[in-house]
Order: structure tokens, then C-alpha cells, then sequence
């Protein structure tokens, strides 16, 4: 609905970041602050905007407006637009008020500890926020690339912030790559995406169809202005391309196997790492599966591919988690199987559940991200937890807030992660049970997973509280910490109440046993009733899952409703219990515990070294792409280059001789005139016929 | 009622009165003064009775008279107040600017205006449309750079009014090309164009190289002249008419090669105007040796004249849309096929001369030749395209645009980048390009634009040149000459090594020891202006590309 203010203002969400970049980037050396003031106004002007628009949309409106047509071919026009709905609106709000606290801990965590180079950093983060706003914002897929594209570079450029240390220009080299290697994937989706539905609309226009619901009509009323390509039926060449699209997303997501480049990613700045892991880059993949599931909802083969990844990831990341020795590795891996969670939700027909998970994720992680902060500034930047312990006494805010954040990740009741974590589960679980065939199977085997995951993320949740709070301190630096100012402790204690609450917009289970109708506010949130978006909504998402995936609740199989919420809520819960009196009989109940994690054996080396994925990739990089490269560069060395130096060769030689014909004498070039015209005159003569 | 048709003329009168104007100005000295004053009150007043008395007088109407009678009372006025003796250089190049702006904003305001009835003004050898106002816009386009540029550059030189009279009457002569409607009118307009740009070439009196090439140009002309009117009385010969539609219906299959003759030598006098090999000899050298803003208005604003006559004349004269044959029928030769030898002859020789020189306003004197090649392919593919006539008119259309619209951008680019060579020039850097090297440092502004020329002329987005060429090389594609446009882009490859030889030399190559170190004293401010113009439109092209190429598309609509 055009005329309401806040969607006619929604430009400004994005343009504010964009403009504290160009302040920062100009003027950061001359402010005070060295450019965050120009940072934190921006992302709070956002976030106000942010929360009018969500506000709006609540109130039943959605918009999409083109905004500037940049190639204006009849049948494939490209352009740039903004689409605000319940999912792009709260993800604003999101990712507008995580960069607000960010820039604010930054203050804490950059400008208090006397970093150089500020203005860079501020910019940076400016534009880092402007990308995924746009990002979120975009009304199609090839915008939504290009956006994708920016916070992939701002993530280089932020992890490797301080490029003159070995480290972190490696890691941000090492991301910058691996995401490329996706995105790679991506491009190629997005182009036959737009060569197979002549648009990549989200939303439908009054001129234009979106690409899914083309998709959704091609699928169950037979393929109709949809053109398909290398000889494959319509189901089958749109689940190619969904695939290739899930390239940028598996490796934005850092979903396995192309998550290797996360954990290195902690060279970055902490600040940074919060903003990458809870908002930007990685909840990217995610969100863009959840923009255009409208598309992903018609292909079973690839959900099912998207929940065996995800249940997959979410597992594999969390037992490495178990053996780190630095808080933020800990954390580094816990973000890659908590984005395996949401994944897997996506894959096992749960939209909304994912969405939730999303957005309780985006609090706890930013929390125990800053909380992490907040704690390698105590320790003056020593980041193993054998080095801390008994943090607790000496830093209360951190202690409590980062204990909410870990409760929320844990999945302990009544935190905001366990609503989320459970609604997965439970989705995941009613869908495989219902649905008939592999894909049955395939769900129950993800479910299989991801419930398993939620043992040892209780586990080493707490391995890692109970290291660095708990206990005796373990060296001078945990002794006497350094203390931190209001610039840290607001932002934790803004998220912690966050984490600890934010379960209540989405209280499915409450509302199934008690029967209490109307708390899931959420699931009502993602449902608007606005014709602009018919084809957008949980609702529809559920139906085309059930009509054109063969995808089935059965949330009776054991006895009623209530009870099989129970059953799964009460696993997943007992798990994260376990997980978690695991780690405190291990660690926790000794004031000085020990090691153990030598008792794992041969398993504590395979984990320690991350399964080798780094080792075979990087086998992969030189023992097989390199040989491969060089074949090409000889070609191309060879060949290419050899036709081209051939032109240039011929051109500088041709280029003497005609040199010789402007001999500069006037005479010359009279006869020559001359000449021409009658050898013109005879070739149209004789082809003319005139002397016949 | 009057007949007000010829006001759409309106941008040719005021290109050529501003001309007269500025030698009314110049002319104004200490003992003309006061007879000058008396004459032009009298004439006001004795115009201003006849605009009472006898309105009807030569069809002007009391609306007309009245105009004449406020003119000349203008410049009673300016005789009173322009001050004697001294050079008055600030009033004759603001005047000069002031009408070719004039002119522009006229034909512009036309142009998107104009609603597709094209206007015959004093009869049928004189056509007002959309082609027509589109070159105008071009031609007065680049007068108006070439005049605010002018300012600085021949700051230091005698006779300035009468270059920038000769500039407003070439630009009249030009203007007028884009609407002559006859042979006649086209020789006459021609020449308009032709003769004070002779003089043009060698303004700089005191310079060898100018002097020469101003005869070389003037002799070459004049050969070129004489086989385009041998060519046009052959046509008349044949036909008996001169009018281009009559032309066109007059065409028998009798004195085939009597016409066909005269066809090619038209194609030759106008090829003449366009540089086009082989009757591009004049161009380097004039180019070379004319003042650098001169250089400018040639290769810009003379060759998209030259390239108007060449559309105008093909397509109205020698063309024949058979739509039940579902064909075009060329009439009187075969000048398509003139053309793809011109076309294909035109690009490669002056690309690959352009890659072996080492002075930069040579170089791009070249790439103006190369220029040219790229543009005759709208002609040389005009018969392609389809198998329907509906198809086939289409297609043309198409290509007549493309060629239009690279004539429209390289007005902007080429003029640009000639004007960085006058700024070159004005600050004495030399002509080779390792006399460039380093300019960007000590001028990173100019150099900037001098980039964003390079690029564009070589076909780089996003700038102006790429679009056009773009749009033309697809539209021959579109017509079924790949191998044309094969060649063309070859030729376009072979163009960016020279091209960006020129940036590299500015912005990276270290300076050889033996050049002196670059002095720069001043930033005119005229040229600046100019330059920085020419660079933005290229740049901007990018927004405005789309309605000005539908007014080219309408434009050649009206051809076929």
C-alpha cells in the first residue's frame, strides 16, 4: 500500500548507514570518536525506521516499490526496488539494532583499548550495515546478489582490519574465497533464473509475475512461460537451480562443507565477529532461502538436500565445538551449527520456525559474541579459556548477561533460544513423521541429528561458561581483569534482557498443551493478510509444501497433539540438560578442573583438527586446481594470448605501411582520392552490369 | 496569416546571425563608431515605418518587420555602448556561446517537441524533422564547447571575431546540411560548411603547420567538391530532378550508368565530409595542424553533417521500400555495397594508422577516421534485416539510429578529447604522448575527463561510447551483418590499445629524463569548463540514453 510514511521513508533505513560510511570514510579523522558518533546516529536513525516500518507492517501493510530501472531491456528489465514485509521488516529491525549496539561496544572494544585506524574500521562497519540492509531490503534476486556480493567484501575487509599482523589478512583472504567459491554457484542460479522466468521478482507486480509463483504455476498447471534448458523437465532443471542458489547460501551460512572459513574469521575484530555471525553475512544464506521459499517449498529433493545439510552441520560443527581451547572458537563453531538449525528448519517445512530460530539467534549470539568482548578486553586480549576462570565474582553484567545468552543457546527453558530450537525440532519432527517416502526418511535422519547436536551444545555452551567464569582464576590477567565502561555493558545488558525474553513473541508449545489460542505471535506476524504478498506468507508456503512437496504433519504420532509436543520439547530438553550437567560435573564442580579432553582419544585430534576439512580443501586448491589452472593458463597463454598478440602484431605492422600512404605531399593524396573513386566507379560498374 | 515555417529554421538563423553579429561588433571602431550608430537608428526607424506602412512587404508580415526593426534598434544600441578600439574579447565569445546555446536550447526544445510532421520551410528543397533537429542538436552542441573553449585558447591571437564568425557560419552551414532537401541545397550548405572551416584550419597565421594544412584541406576540398557536383549534375542528368523525393521517383532503368556514376560520386563528396578512406587524406593533417579546438568542431560537429547528408540522400533519394516485395530496392548503384567497402576500408585503415603514431592529436586525428568506419555501417547494413519489408524497415531503422547515436555521443567525447589536447597545447606540453606522461599528477581534472574520453571512444562502460557502440554493432547484427560488425569489433579491440596507451601515459609511465619537467601556470577556466562538460555528458549518458536514442529511433523512422 503506497502513502504511508514509513514505507515512503524506507530508503532512508539504507541510505543512513551509507552516509555514516561516506562521513566516516571522509571526515572520521576530524570527529570525536574518530567517525562512530556518525556510525551510532546512523544505525539508530535505522533502527527507529526499522521499528516504524515493523510497526506498519504489523498493522497489516506491505510495499514494494521499484526504484530505479538500470537496464530497461524489453524482456528482461533489471532494476533495483525495496520490498518491506513481515520478513524483510523484522529482519531490519534485526540487523539495524545489532549494528547499533555493535557500534556502541565498539566504542568499548576499539576506541577505549587505543586501536589506530578507526575511521577505516567505522566506515567499514557503516557500509557493512548498509550492504545488509539493502540486502534485506532487495524486491529481487539479482539485487539481492549484488548486496550479497557487498557484505561478502565488507566482511574481507573487516576481518582483516588489522592486516598488517599474519593472521587476519589470511582468514579474510580465506573467507573472501570460500564465499566466492558459493556465490560462484549463485551467480550462475541467478542468471538462469532470470533467463528461465525473464524476471527474479520476489513479489509480483502489476506488470510482472515473481519468479516463484511462475514456478508454482509452471509446476502444477504444466510449464507455461517458463523455458527450460538442456532438455530437463520443469521440476528438475528449477531444483538445479535452486541448487546453484544454495551455493551462495551453504557458503554465506558457512553450512558444510564450505564452513571452514568462519572459524578463521575470528581474526577479526570481536565487535565484527558479533555483527558477521549474529546479523550480516552469515544469517545472509539464510534469509535469502527463507525470501524465496515460496520457490524452495515446490522442490522436496532440494529441502530435503537443505535438511540433511543443515541436521548435518548442526552436528558436525557442535562436536568440534566441544574440544576449543578459545572462547571465541567455542563460539565460532556454535554459530555454524546453530545456522545448520535454522537450515534444517527450512529444509523440514518449517518457515517460521527458522525465521524464529533467526531471531533468537541474532540476540543470544550477538550477546555472547560481545560478551566474549567484553571479557578478551578484561583479559587483555588473551582469548583462552584454560587461561581465565572465576570471571564470574569480578565481572557480574557480563557474567549474567553472557550466562542468559548460554542459556538461550543451550535450549534451556525458559530462555528464548529453547522456543526456537524446540519449534525446529518439533517442525522437522511432525514433517518426518508425516511425510511418506525418502522423504520421510530423510527428515527423520536430519531430526536424528539435530537432536543429537543439542547434547553437545549444552555441553560445550557450559564447558565454556563454566571455564571462564567459574572456579579459581587461572592466571594474573583473571585475577585482576581490566574493566570495561558503560559502552560494553549496555549492549550486553540490552541483549541479555533480549535472550532472555524474545521467546515470548512465538510461545507455539504453550499455546498447543495449554490451549491458550493467539500467543504465536509470530506465526500470525509472517501470515499477513495483504494482497501484495498472497504468495509470500507462512500459510502458503504450508500449502504448497503439502500440495506440491508431498510434505505431511502427522503431529498425532504419539496420541495427541499436545502429547507429541511434549515428547519433543521434552527431548530436546533433557538433552541440553544432559549436555549441560555433563560439562559441569567435567568442569564445573572442581574450582581448578582439569583436562579431559584426552580421554576422547583419537576422536579429541580429529575434532581439535576440525575433521581435516581444512587439509583437503586446501589439497583441493593445490593438488587439483592448481594443475588444472596452469593447464588453462597455458591455453591461454598460448592460444588466446597468442591470437591476440598475433592482432596486435599485424595492426602495429599494418599500422607502418599505412603510415607510408599519408605521404604529405598534396599531390599524392589527390591521385590517390582519384584512384579510389574510379576503383569504386569499376567495382560497382562491374557488378552493376554497366559494361555488359 | 504569415507563413511561420521558417522559424523552424530558427537554430540555423541563430547560429549564422550571431556570426554576423560578432563581425557587426568587431567592426565598431573609433571612426565607424558614429556612422554605424547613425545608419543602424535610421534603419530602425525606416524598417519600423515600413512595418506600419507596408506590412505585407517580401511576406514578412508586421510581426517580422517589427523583429528587423528591434534588431537593428539592438544594435544601434550595442554601437552606442561597445567600447571602440579595444578587442571586446569577453562580449564576442560570450555572444558567440550565448548563440550557440541559443541554438541549441532551440533545437532541443524542438527536437522533444516535435511531433513527427516534418516541415518544409521556404519549399521542398529545405526539410525540417527529426533527424534534422537531432544533428542540430549535435552541431550546436559542440559549437558551444568549441566557443567556450576557444576563449582561453586563442586568447593570445588576432582576429578573433572573425574566428569565431567563421565558427558560427560553418555551424550555420552544418545545421543546415541536417536540412537540406535537395542536391542543390545540400552542395550549397556544403560548401556554407566547408569554406570557413578551410579558413578555420589555418587560423594561426604565424604557424607553418596550420597554414599548410589549411591548403591541403582547401585543395583536397575542392577536388572533393568537384566530383560531388559532377556527381550531382550526372543525377540530374539522369533524372531531372534535384528535390530528393523526386529523385527517387524519377529513377528509370534508362542511363543506368550515367546515374550510377553519379551515385558513387556522390558517395565520394560526401565522404569527403566524413573522412572516410580513400577520401580522408585531409584528415590528419589538418586535424594536426588546426588549433585543437578547431580540430574539435571538424571531427565532431563536420563529419555527423557530413554523415546527416549521407542518411538524408540514401535513404530519400536512393532508396525504395517495395513493401509488396517485401525488399528494399537500391536505386541507381549499388552504394550499399560503396559503403560496406568504405565501411569495413575506413575503419581498419585508420585504426591501424592510429595505433602506430606517437603524437597524440594524430592519434586521435585517426581514431576520428575510425570513427567514421563505425558509422557507415548504418548505411552499409541498411539492407539487411529480415525477410519481410516490415522486418527489414525495422532493422534499418535500428541501424540508422545506431549510427546516430554514436554520432550524438562522439559529438561529446571526441570534442572532449580534442579540447584536452588545445589545454595541452594552451599549456605548451608538447605532442607526443611521452610528453603527456605525468600530466595526471600535476592536472588530475583534465586528466580525469581525458580518461573518461579514452575509454568511451574505445567502448568502455559505463560510459556514453559504450552504449553507443552497443546499440550500432547490435543493430548490424540485428540487420545480418555479423562479419561487419566482426570487423568492427576487431577494429574496436585494436582501438583500446591506443586509447589506453594515452591513460597509461598519464596517469603510470615514469617521465623520460630527457623531457623537461611539466610546467603548469594556469587552469583556463574556459577550457576546464568545456572539458569537464564534455566528460560529465559522457558520463551521464548512461541516464539520459534511453529518450535520446527514441528520438533517434523516431528520427530514422521517418526515412524509411
Amino acid at each position: 500500500m503506497a502513502g504511508e510514511l514509513a514505507f515512503d521513508i524506507a530508503p532512508a533505513i539504507v541510505a543512513l548507514p551509507f552516509a555514516s560510511f561516506l562521513v566516516a570514510l571522509a571526515l572520521g579523522n576530524y570527529m570525536p570518536k574518530k567517525g562512530a558518533s556518525a556510525g551510532i546516529a546512523a544505525t539508530a536513525g535505522s533502527l527507529v525506521l526499522s521499528l516504524f516500518a515493523l510497526v506498519t507492517v504489523a498493522g497489516g501493510s506491505t510495499y514494494q516499490q521499484d526504484l530505479f530501472t538500470w537496464s530497461a531491456a524489453e524482456e528482461v528489465p533489471l532494476h533495483f526496488g525495496i520490498f518491506i514485509d513481515p520478513l524483510s521488516a523484522m529482519m531490519l529491525v534485526i540487523v539495524s539494532l545489532i549494528a547499533l549496539l555493535v557500534h556502541v561496544f565498539s566504542l568499548g572494544y576499539m576506541n577505549d583499548e587505543g586501536e589506530t585506524g578507526l575511521p577505516r574500521y567505522y566506515s567499514e562497519l557503516g557500509l557493512f550495515t548498509f550492504s545488509m540492509l539493502a540486502f534485506v531490503m532487495a524486491d529481487n534476486l539479482l539485487m539481492a546478489f549484488m548486496f550479497f556480493e557487498l557484505v561478502g567484501l565488507c566482511s574481507y575487509l573487516l576481518i582483516g582490519f588489522w592486516f598488517r599482523q599474519d593472521g587476519p589478512p589470511s582468514a579474510a583472504k580465506k573467507a573472501f574465497l570460500v564465499t566466492r567459491f558459493g556465490d560462484y554457484f549463485f551467480l550462475i542460479g541467478v542468471v538462469g533464473i532470470v533467463a528461465t522466468f525473464g524476471t527474479a521478482r520476489f513479489v509480483s507486480t502489476d506488470g510482472q509475475t515473481a519468479f516463484p509463483v511462475l514456478a508454482e504455476e509452471a509446476l502444477v498447471e504444466g510449464g507455461h512461460g517458463v523455458t527450460t534448458f538442456l532438455g530437463f523437465g520443469p521440476e528438475a532443471w528449477f531444483s538445479i537451480l535452486g541448487l546453484l542458489v544454495l551455493g551462495g547460501v551453504i557458503g554465506k551460512s558457512a553450512q558444510f562443507p564450505l564452513h571452514t572459513w568462519l572459524p578463521d574469521a575470528m581474526e577479526g575484530p570481536t565487535p565484527v565477529s558479533a555483527l558477521i555471525h549474529a546479523a550480516t553475512m552469515v544469517a545472509a544464506g539464510v534469509y535469502l532461502v527463507a525470501r524465496m521459499y515460496g520457490f524452495y517449498a515446490l522442490l522436496p529433493t532440494v529441502l530435503a538436500i537443505i535438511a540433511l545439510t543443515g541436521g548435518f552441520t548442526a552436528l558436525f560443527a557442535a562436536t568440534m565445538g566441544v574440544v576449543k581451547r578459545e572462547i571465541k572458537q567455542v563460539l565460532a563453531y556454535s554459530t555454524i551449527s546453530q545456522y545448520g538449525y535454522m537450515m534444517l528448519a527450512l529444509g523440514g517445512g518449517g518457515y517460521v520456525a527458522a525465521t524464529f530460530h533467526l531471531m533468537t539467534h541474532a540476540f543470544f549470539k550477538a550477546l555472547l559474541f560481545l560478551g566474549a568482548g567484553s571479557v578478551i578486553i578484561a583479559m587483555h586480549h588473551n582469548e583462552d579459556m584454560w587461561d581465565m576462570g572465576g570471571l564470574k565474582n569480578r565481572m557480574p553484567v557480563t557474567y549474567y548477561t553472557f550466562l542468559a545468552g548460554s542459556l538461550a543457546l543451550a535450549g534451556i527453558v525458559p530462555f528464548a533460544g529453547f522456543w526456537s530450537k524446540d519449534e525446529v525440532l518439533y517442525e522437522v519432527l511432525v514433517h518426518g513423521l508425516g511425510s511418506a517416502g525418502t522423504t520421510g526418511t530423510m527428515l527423520l535422519a536430519a531430526y536424528a541429528m539435530g537432536l543429537v547436536a543439542v547434547l553437545f551444545t549444552g555441553f560445550y555452551t557450559f564447558r565454556m561458561v563454566f571455564l571462564t567464569f567459574h572456579g579459581e582464576p587461572r592466571t594474573e590477567t583473571a585475577r585482576d581483569p581490566e574493566p570495561v565502561r558503560w559502552n560494553v555493558k549496555v549492549p550486553l545488558v540490552v541483549l541479555g534482557a533480549l535472550a532472555t525474553v524474545a521467546g515470548v513473541v512465538n510461545m507455539v508449545p504453550v499455546e498447543k498443551v495449554l490451549g491458550i489460542k493467539g500467543i504465536d505471535y509470530l506465526h500470525q506476524f509472517l501470515d499477513p493478510e495483504s494482497e501484495l504478498v498472497t504468495n509470500l506468507t507462512a500459510h502458503h508456503y504450508g500449502e504448497v509444501l503439502h500440495d506440491v512437496s508431498g510434505y505431511t504433519a502427522d503431529a498425532t504420532a504419539f496420541g495427541s497433539e499436545s502429547v507429541t509436543v511434549l515428547v519433543s520439547a521434552g527431548l530436546s530438553l533433557g538433552l541440553a540438560l544432559a549436555g549441560v550437567g555433563l560439562a559441569y560435573a567435567l568442569y564445573g564442580r572442581s574450582p581448578t578442573p582439569e583436562e579431559h579432553t584426552d580421554k576422547l582419544g583419537g576422536l579429541k585430534t580429529l575434532w581439535y583438527n576440525n575433521y581435516y576439512q581444512d587439509e583437503y580443501q586446501v589439497w583441493l586448491a593445490s593438488g587439483l586446481t592448481l594443475p588444472l589452472a596452469k593447464v588453462a593458463d597455458r591455453f591461454d597463454q598460448g592460444i588466446i594470448d597468442g591470437v591476440v598478440n598475433g592482432v596486435g602484431r599485424t595492426s602495429l605492422t599494418g599500422g607502418s605501411y599505412v603510415k607510408r600512404i599519408q605521404t604529405g605531399i598534396v599531390t599524392n593524396y589527390a591521385a590517390l582520392l582519384a584512384l579510389g573513386l574510379v576503383a569504386l566507379l569499376l567495382i560497382v560498374g562491374v557488378t552493376g552490369g554497366w559494361f555488359a | 496569416m504569415a507563413d511561420t515555417t521558417w522559424l523552424t529554421l530558427a537554430p540555423a538563423f541563430l547560429l549564422g546571425l550571431t556570426g554576423l553579429l560578432v563581425l557587426y561588433v568587431d567592426s565598431i571602431g573609433h571612426s565607424t563608431k558614429g556612422p554605424i550608430a547613425v545608419l543602424s537608428l535610421l534603419g530602425s526607424l525606416g524598417v519600423a515605418g515600413v512595418a506600419i506602412a507596408l506590412p505585407d512587404v517580401l511576406g514578412l508580415g508586421p510581426a517580422g518587420w517589427s523583429f528587423v526593426s528591434v534588431t537593428l534598434l539592438a544594435m544601434f544600441a550595442l554601437a552606442l555602448f561597445v567600447e571602440p578600439g579595444s578587442q571586446n574579447r569577453r562580449l564576442i565569445a560570450g555572444l558567440s556561446t550565448a548563440g550557440a546555446v541559443g541554438a541549441l536550447g532551440v533545437a532541443a526544445a524542438f527536437l522533444f517537441t516535435f511531433d513527427g510532421e516534418p516541415v518544409n520551410p521556404f519549399g521542398d528543397a529545405l526539410v525540417v524533422d527529426g533527424m534534422s533537429l537531432f544533428f542540430a542538436v549535435i552541431v550546436a552542441s559542440v559549437t558551444a564547447m568549441v566557443t567556450v573553449a576557444s576563449y582561453n585558447y586563442i586568447a593570445e591571437h588576432s582576429y578573433q571575431a572573425e574566428y569565431y564568425a567563421l565558427v558560427l557560419l560553418a555551424a550555420t552551414g552544418m545545421t543546415l546540411m541536417a536540412s537540406a532537401n535537395s542536391l542543390v541545397t545540400v552542395f550549397v550548405a556544403l560548401e556554407l560548411a566547408s569554406l570557413p572551416s578551410y579558413a578555420l584550419v589555418a587560423f594561426l597565421k604565424e604557424n607553418k603547420g596550420s597554414v599548410e594544412a589549411g591548403l591541403k584541406y582547401f585543395l583536397v576540398g575542392a577536388l572533393s567538391s568537384a566530383v560531388f557536383a559532377y556527381g550531382v549534375s550526372l543525377v540530374y542528368g539522369a533524372t531531372g530532378s534535384l528535390q530528393l523525393t523526386a529523385v527517387q521517383n524519377a529513377v528509370t532503368g534508362e542511363f543506368t550508368g550515367m546515374l550510377g556514376m553519379g551515385v558513387v560520386m556522390v558517395v565520394g563528396g560526401i565522404a569527403f565530409k566524413t573522412a572516410s578512406v580513400p577520401f580522408h587524406f585531409w584528415a590528419p593533417e589538418a586535424y594536426e595542424g588546426a588549433p585543437a579546438p578547431i580540430s574539435a568542431f571538424l571531427s565532431s560537429a563536420s563529419k555527423a553533417a557530413g554523415f546527416v547528408i549521407a542518411f538524408r540522400v540514401f535513404t530519400e533519394a536512393f532508396l525504395q521500400v517495395s513493401e509488396s516485395a517485401g525488399e528494399f530496392l537500391v536505386l541507381g548503384a549499388d552504394w550499399v555495397l560503396v559503403f560496406q567497402i568504405l565501411a569495413v576500408v575506413t575503419m581498419t585503415l585508420g585504426n591501424l594508422a592510429a595505433v602506430t603514431q606517437d603524437k597524440v592529436k594524430r592519434m586521435l586525428a585517426y581514431s576520428s577516421v575510425g570513427h567514421a568506419g563505425y558509422v557507415l555501417m548504418s548505411l552499409a547494413a541498411l539492407s539487411g534485416g529480415g525477410a519481410t519489408a516490415t522486418a527489414k524497415i525495422e532493422a534499418g531503422q535500428f541501424v540508422l539510429a545506431g549510427g546516430m547515436m554514436h554520432l550524438f555521443v562522439y559529438g561529446f567525447m571526441n570534442t572532449g578529447a580534442f579540447l584536452f589536447i588545445a589545454l595541452a597545447e594552451y599549456w605548451d606540453v608538447g605532442r607526443t604522448f611521452e610528453d603527456f606522461t605525468g600530466l595526471g599528477r600535476q592536472a588530475p581534472v583534465a586528466s580525469v575527463a581525458m580518461t573518461v574520453f579514452m575509454f568511451s571512444l574505445a567502448g568502455l562502460p559505463p560510459f556514453g561510447g559504450f552504449l553507443s557502440k552497443y546499440l550500432l554493432f547490435g543493430a548490424t547484427v540485428n540487420s545480418g551483418f555479423v562479419w561487419l560488425a566482426a570487423v568492427a569489433i576487431v577494429n574496436s579491440a585494436v582501438s583500446l590499445y591506443y586509447y589506453s596507451k594515452l591513460v597509461k601515459a598519464l596517469w603510470f609511465d615514469e617521465r623520460p629524463d630527457d623531457k623537461k619537467p611539466l610546467e603548469i601556470s594556469s587552469r583556463p577556466t574556459g577550457l576546464y569548463a568545456a572539458v569537464i562538460f564534455a566528460a560529465v555528458v559522457t558520463t551521464a549518458m548512461y541516464g539520459v540514453f534511453g529518450p535520446v536514442s527514441d528520438a533517434a529511433v523516431e528520427a530514422a523512422a521517418a526515412l524509411l
